[in-house]
């Protein structure tokens, strides 16, 4: 019974992680002011 | 304390072997995508190319035509999409800006391309557009998806504003990189003016009114990074040409564009570089976490079960020699 506790503990902080890392998500950020270039750049 | 100790690593077995299969399947689909700010500009040149002088109407060798690729991700206008789409959604609005050798305007494209940030699947919504014109999208445009597959795709042209297969041709090497090579052939096609012309005064309308159209083949060539999905370096075997009407004083056709069209050796190296950093953080998400972990969870696992059976031994050796019993005597 204390194995069955001890294993149903470690599936539930795994799914609780990847729950949380799935709700963060990457941050969308800002559209960014440069414009559309209508010139060659000398570098990328 | 053994039988605890072998409960705790259980625990972190079962944590591990779960992170695994969790981080492949669920997180990495939700985590791996297009950053809706994305910004990038490509510069592409064409040597030794033909191009039409507006002036005379005449083809002419030229030393140098330049292409100025951009992408912008417009992150309000994806945030609007998305509440709709109920899913992630990139906009990029990019423009391929035409230069000659004299640093004149020969032509310049804006598009709309708006997409799904990880499954790269055309998202259709208002402003999806081509030049201005309004246009519906299958298939992908400027990136393949993650985790590119050997197979066919479906490619969107700008030109003719269709989706035709681009085709997977083999595996190849490409600077260190293990690349997909794939090919698209456009064969030759009544295309729409652009709307900005290099000659002011000239529009689209007035040269339809001359009776004269514009016609366009390519060959398309991608080498694409496949654990990212981005192309490290594309070229295109591009030639244009206006045909009939009166704009051409009697000839057939004209050619308007002809050049071998590729990436600028400074924008190779800088987006192999960028790729191969790419590369490793989609990896640390489907392949050395999720491997990592579940072999962890094993050795967790074998060492929890190795405690629990040396608990369970009789502690026989332990206790230490037992006496001999005396004889009773009554």
């Amino acid at each position: 019974m204390r194995a069955l506790i001890a294993a149903a503990t470690g599936l539930a902080l795994a799914l609780a992680l990847v729950l949380l890392i799935g709700a963060l998500g990457p941050s969308s950020g800002r559209t960014s002011p440069k414009p559309l270039l209508t010139t060659v750049p000398p570098h990328p | 304390m053994r039988r605890k100790a072998s409960l705790v690593l259980l625990a972190c077995a079962v944590f591990c072997a779960a992170l695994s299969p969790l981080l492949r399947w669920y997180t990495f689909p939700r985590v791996a995508r297009i950053p809706a700010n994305e910004y990038q500009d490509m510069v592409l040149e064409a040597k030794d190319a033909t191009l039409l002088d507006y002036g005379t109407m005449r083809a002419r060798k030229v030393s140098k035509v330049t292409i100025v690729q951009t992408l912008k991700g417009d992150v309000e206008a994806a945030k609007k999409i998305e509440r709709t789409a109920g899913r992630p959604v990139v906009v990029w609005d990019s423009l391929s800006y035409v230069q000659g050798p004299d640093g004149k305007m020969v032509s310049k494209v804006p598009e709309r391309y708006i997409f799904d940030a990880h499954s790269q699947d055309p998202v259709h919504a208002t402003g999806e557009s081509v030049d201005g014109d309004p246009v519906r999208r299958e298939g992908i445009e400027f990136k393949w998806p993650f985790l590119t597959q050997k197979r066919d795709y479906e490619y969107f042209d700008a030109q003719t504003r269709t989706t035709s297969p681009i085709h997977y041709r083999g595996t190849r090497d490409f600077r260190g990189l293990t690349v997909y090579y794939f090919e698209q052939t456009i064969p030759w096609t009544k295309v729409a003016m652009p709307k900005t012309m290099p000659v002011q005064g000239i529009t689209p309308e007035t040269v339809a009114r001359t009776g004269t159209t514009r016609w366009y083949t390519t060959v398309r060539r991608f080498w694409v990074e496949p654990v990212t999905g981005a192309p490290v370096y594309g070229e295109e075997l591009h030639k244009e040409e206006l045909r009939g009407g009166t704009l051409l004083g009697g000839r057939a056709k004209v050619t308007a564009f002809a050049g071998h069209v590729k990436m600028r050796e400074d924008y190779i190296d800088h987006t192999v570089a960028l790729v191969k950093h790419n590369r490793t953080l989609v990896l640390t998400l489907t392949s050395y976490v999720p491997w990592g972990s579940l072999g962890l969870g094993l050795l967790l696992l074998a060492l929890s079960l190795y405690l629990e059976a040396r608990a369970r031994r009789p502690r026989d050796t332990a206790a230490g020699p037992t006496e001999e019993p005396e004889p009773v005597s009554a």
